[in-house]
């Protein structure tokens, strides 16, 4: 094996033993494949925007398991405010005490990898696959731990289900997470993850995604992670013949981020949404990278992500649609707006459709502007004063990405309360 | 009385260019409705735009009190605040912010700043009926965005409504009349004659005569070149409508 200055940083902290072969398998692929690759490159075009430096600076160590401050008064204000089953990982790993799964109907396996392995091994077995690369093989090789939701052909999770990843690292520290969801034919289910925390950690995750035929998952990742921390993240989804997949994106802390959404429309009449907003300030790097590929006919991408950057922070919206061909009867739209706040912010966005079929509707556009003069003078004649008018052209240019959104109530008032939050940070806040 | 508003030699332009204001004097006392007409050009929007303190315009010259404070001196919003209010000729669609969210925020804004208890939703809720109904408008305006997707009509209707809401002490009316058909025209126009008011002064900019016909003013002004160059009382209008401005031009 090839011992890269990255990944021998790295050899050592392979979880040891007491694990299936075939996950031994995946961890050694995962390790040689990274010590081949090591972390992406600005070289690749799909990282030719996101200035990694932070993370490859430093080396990441395991981060500890069970920080002691981190109780249930900690994680509380970051919880629904409404019944779910909820799940807590503490530096990636299930904390237990302070989950409440709850009662499951019948034909619902919701728990952690931990215990999925001993129960579900399968649900574990389909996260992983050959040729990850760099990050996820990095992940497949180091993870510890994970959720894992599987919903069997016809049932419905009335419930959301709510991942709350919680980040204490002191010193610099990784956690790998790596997350399974599953839908059965015609089966429902949505899941809201929410990670934060304090400390300067490295969140590196990998969610594996299927929805059968006429299955749908809503699925909301709400990033709100300290100021210093690294978060990167994968989803990879694949879904079935009149299957639906619905995200929804804030990323909205974080030093360094990066999610990259990959969904495969593997089955005709396939539909997916993917809709975000990235909220930056100070130095803030964040990149947003979905990918569609729409490899059946009669699919559908609907896709609006949103941009707002302040100070000297740096936003990347890297959105590819694919279509394969044969995939007539493909309708897709990818929009992508930025609001720039201060002169020294900027955004690269590179919407990007790759069409090899005949009869399709694919529409793509982006934005990049700064906030309206006339709006502001208008706001400030009826007395509102500038930094609170500024503030609610800003709620509103990014509110409309969650109204937009599809959400139910609680949690679309959940996201909106997130945005004010950001709002409130903002310089000359309400 | 003492003056609401006292315009002395007042001179302004666009930023960078050459002076539309050459000179304005006006005085307004509360209760007044002053009409202020002229051809395209003569400096009638600059003159709003001044007042209200929109960016862009810059004053060269004159000044303008404002119950006996200097008006230049204060940012817009907080012109706004006092009680200056300005309906625009083309209200701005804001998409996104909903109407009754931001005229609550304005109408607190004005009332923290009198040292007034903010209104809490309910009693806003009330006194939007009660100006909803005095000024017989529909209330589905008020669940959309500001502006977003109305008529002119509406438009012009809903920047009533705020004026209503906000009470000013003096409402600059910018071509409120450009753009309505005359049943809008006659309904924004009964909706101004009941925000009449002993307290309340209020500056009609105008192109046309006609919105003279449902706002009877208690003075009309002409502005030409950017002066005002003849004034008189409510028949002074229904003359210059025979006669036209143009032997008005070089009067000054």
């Amino acid at each position: 094996m090839l011992i890269t200055q990255e990944s021998a940083s790295y050899q050592d902290a392979v979880p040891p033993g007491g694990q299936p072969p075939w996950l031994a398998r995946h961890r050694a692929a995962g390790m040689a494949r990274f010590a081949a690759e090591g972390y992406p490159k600005r070289s690749q075009e799909a990282w030719r925007f996101t200035d990694l430096r932070p993370l490859t600076a430093s080396v990441f160590p395991p981060a500890p398991p069970d920080p002691v401050a981190v109780d249930a008064a900690t994680v509380a204000p970051h919880r629904l405010p409404c019944p779910s089953h909820r799940l807590v990982l503490v530096n990636g790993r299930f904390a237990p005490a302070l989950s409440d799964i709850g009662v499951l109907p019948e034909g619902v396996w919701l728990g952690s990898v931990t215990d999925a392995l001993r129960e579900r091994p399968d649900l574990v077995a389909a996260s992983l696959a050959e040729g990850e690369a760099s990050l996820a093989a990095l992940n497949a090789a180091l993870f510890a731990d994970g959720f894992v939701l599987a919903v069997e052909a016809g049932v419905t999770l009335e419930a959301p289900v709510e991942v709350i990843h919680y980040a204490d690292m002191g010193a610099p520290a990784a956690a790998h997470v790596r997350n399974r969801m599953v839908v059965g034919a015609g089966g429902r289910a949505t899941v809201i993850e929410t990670s934060t925390g304090v400390g300067a950690g490295w969140l590196n995750t990998v969610t594996v995604v299927t929805v059968a035929t006429g299955g749908a998952l809503r699925h909301v990742q709400l990033q709100r992670d300290a100021a210093e921390a690294i978060h990167t993240s994968v989803v990879r989804g694949d879904l079935a013949g009149d299957a639906r997949y619905e995200s929804f994106s804030l990323m909205a802390g974080g030093r360094l981020s990066r999610r990259d959404i990959q969904v495969n429309l593997g089955g005709p009449g396939a539909s997916v949404a993917l809709n975000g907003a990235y909220l930056l300030r100070g130095s803030q790097e964040a990149t947003f990278a979905p990918v569609v590929t729409h490899a059946a006919p009669h699919c559908r991408t609907d896709e609006v992500v949103k941009g707002v950057m302040q100070d000297r922070a740096h936003g990347v919206f890297l959105g590819t649609v694919r279509v394969h061909p044969g995939a007539d009867g493909t309708d897709a739209r990818q929009l992508n707006r930025n609001l720039l706040l201060s002169p020294t912010a900027w955004v690269d966005t590179k919407p990007e459709l790759e069409i090899l079929a005949d009869d399709v509707k694919c529409s793509h556009g982006a934005t990049v502007g700064s906030l309206d003069e006339a709006s502001l003078f208008y706001l400030q004649a009826r007395g509102i004063d500038p930094a609170t008018a500024r503030l609610m052209l800003v709620e509103a240019f990014a509110a409309d990405v969650i109204d937009g959104a599809g959400l139910d109530e609680p949690i679309r008032d959940h996201v909106h309360g997130h945005l004010r939050s950001w709002l409130d940070g903002l310089e000359g806040g309400r | 009385m003492t003056n609401l508003l006292e315009i002395r030699d007042l001179r302004a332009r666009i930023v960078g260019g050459r002076d539309i204001l050459k000179g304005i004097d006006l005085d307004v006392a509360p209760g007044e409705v002053h009409a202020i007409m002229g051809p395209n050009g003569a400096g009638k929007s600059t003159l709003s735009s001044v007042l209200a303190g929109k960016p862009g315009y810059e004053v060269t010259g004159g000044s303008i009190l404002y119950q006996g404070r200097d008006l230049l001196a204060l940012p817009a919003d907080e012109r706004a605040r006092e009680g200056v209010f300005l309906a625009f000729q083309y209200p701005v669609e804001i998409p996104g912010v909903n109407n009754m969210y931001f005229l609550r925020a304005a109408l607190n804004a004005g009332r923290r700043q009198r040292g007034v208890p903010e209104l809490d939703a309910a009693q806003f809720l009330k006194a939007v009926r009660d100006k909803l109904k005095l000024l017989d408008i529909s209330d589905d305006l008020l669940r959309r965005a500001v502006n977003v997707g109305f008529s002119g009509g509406e438009k012009k209707r809903n920047e009533i409504f705020q004026m209503a809401m906000l009470e000013p002490k003096l409402a600059i009316l910018d071509e409120t009349d450009s753009g309505l058909d005359i049943d809008a025209l006659r309904v924004v126009s009964d909706g101004v004659n009941r925000l009449r008011d002993p307290n309340r002064a209020i500056v009609l900019i105008t192109h046309y005569q006609r919105l003279l016909d449902y706002i009877v003013p208690d003075h009309v002004h002409v502005l030409s070149d950017g002066r005002i160059v003849a004034s008189g009382d409510k028949t002074f209008a229904a003359e210059l409508e025979r006669t036209g401005y143009a032997h008005l031009g070089s009067a000054a």
